[in-house]
């Protein structure tokens, strides 16, 4: 009886898991969908047209790239990304927000996974501008 | 079963959730944010090649003027603490005996003593303040200006002794509930970290000159590049005999007076 209950507490706990996986990745495709529908901001002499990197590696990689470029720009000034394919980029959070312009965009996934990152005790949040 | 149906319901309410916070955000128009530009310096700079500095000709400031003050104030989201245990200040105005407090002549004229002397952050060359800070936080720049790493900064404040300018804060509350009137530009700082003036580093970049050189109306400022010979600041500071706050202890500041 007992190794029954502990298998169907396992095999819940994998739906529950394949589940929030499959919530998550939701979230994901809907932004995606919201930025290639929309037009997208032009910005003179910065091409931000296009993503700094693949979706997939952002997903999985955006706290570090926001650290380095934090790193970069305030200890040693170097201010410009030049991504893979040579476009270039200000090394900015407003270059990540003018593109991902739902104001939702962090928050979904964050407030989702219960992650509470401190950018916005200092920078302006989307969900604060006017 | 029960599970089973549990499930579905979890996970129903959750989709439902997140495509209605979707759409919600779809009719949210774009909002205006720091505008992204390239800065005046495409290359990555070269430690040492410029140090800025700052010329004040106190004979030019005139009293009661208050526009240097408020323009960084502003620039900056500084909070206006009333308090003044609690008072966050980047660039104010002080009297003679405070700022020169060392100086060793002791017939001062009367107009001198009664004249007001700004007072901000000196961004020595040799920087007690750097050399104390345990995480690095404050720490001397490629171009000669002290700046704090708020992302660091633990608030321990062994900066604010460490200082002899008296040139740094610390954020005992939240600044953002007393700042006047935000400006999106530039970000706040939180409760806990220590900040001070950052000689415009963030106008510097985009080619723009000190938002305090820019308001004086009297253009009692003069400020450059010490490193380039023939910068307006070096013009200034041949042609003139200046002084530097507590120059015995050996800090180099980069803050010069004209008397």
């Amino acid at each position: 009886m007992e190794v029954m209950m502990k298998s169907s507490k396992f095999i819940l706990m994998v739906a529950v898991a394949a589940l929030s996986l499959f919530a998550v990745l939701n979230v994901f495709r809907n932004g995606e969908a919201e930025t290639s529908q929309k037009p997208l901001p032009s910005v003179s002499a910065i091409d931000s047209t296009k993503c700094i990197a693949p979706a997939s590696f952002m997903r999985a990689n955006h706290m570090q790239v926001l650290h380095a470029w934090e790193k970069s720009v305030v200890r040693e000034g170097d201010r410009v990304h030049i991504a893979a394919n040579g476009s270039r980029f200000q090394k900015s959070l407003g270059t990540c927000l003018g593109c991902h312009n739902n104001r939702l965009f962090c928050f979904n996934c964050h407030s989702y996974a219960n992650v509470k990152p401190k950018c916005w005790n200092c920078h302006l949040s989307p969900m604060e501008t006017p | 079963m029960m599970n089973e149906q549990r499930r579905e319901f979890i996970k129903k309410t959750a989709l439902g959730v997140f495509a209605g916070l979707g759409v919600a955000s779809g009719l949210v128009p774009a909002f205006s944010l720091e505008k992204t530009a390239l800065p005046v310096w495409d290359e990555k700079p070269v430690p040492g090649k410029i140090r800025w500095g700052m010329v004040i000709d106190t004979r030019q400031c005139k009293e009661g003027c208050q526009q240097c003050v408020t323009a960084c104030h502003h620039e900056h989201n500084v909070p206006a603490f009333k308090n003044r245990k609690e008072e966050i200040r980047w660039i104010w105005k002080n009297s003679y005996k405070n700022v020169f407090p060392t100086a060793t002549n002791s017939a001062v004229s009367k107009e001198i003593q009664n004249r007001s002397f700004l007072s901000l952050c000196n961004h020595c060359a040799d920087s007690p303040c750097t050399q104390i800070c345990p995480t690095g936080a404050t720490f001397k720049r490629w171009d000669g200006i002290v700046e704090i790493d708020y992302h660091r900064c633990v608030g321990c404040r062994f900066c604010i002794p460490a200082c002899p300018y008296g040139s740094l804060s610390f954020n005992w509350q939240d600044p953002r509930t007393a700042i006047v009137d935000p400006v999106t530009a530039y970000p706040t700082r939180e409760q806990g970290v220590v900040e001070k003036c950052n000689f415009c580093s963030d106008r510097l970049v985009k080619g723009l000159l000190p938002a305090c050189v820019d308001a004086c109306p009297e253009q009692a400022f003069t400020f450059g590049d010490m490193n380039d010979p023939v910068s307006d600041i070096r013009v200034v500071l041949e042609s003139n005999v200046t002084m530097q706050r507590k120059p015995e202890l050996g800090t180099k500041p980069s803050v010069f007076y004209i008397i």
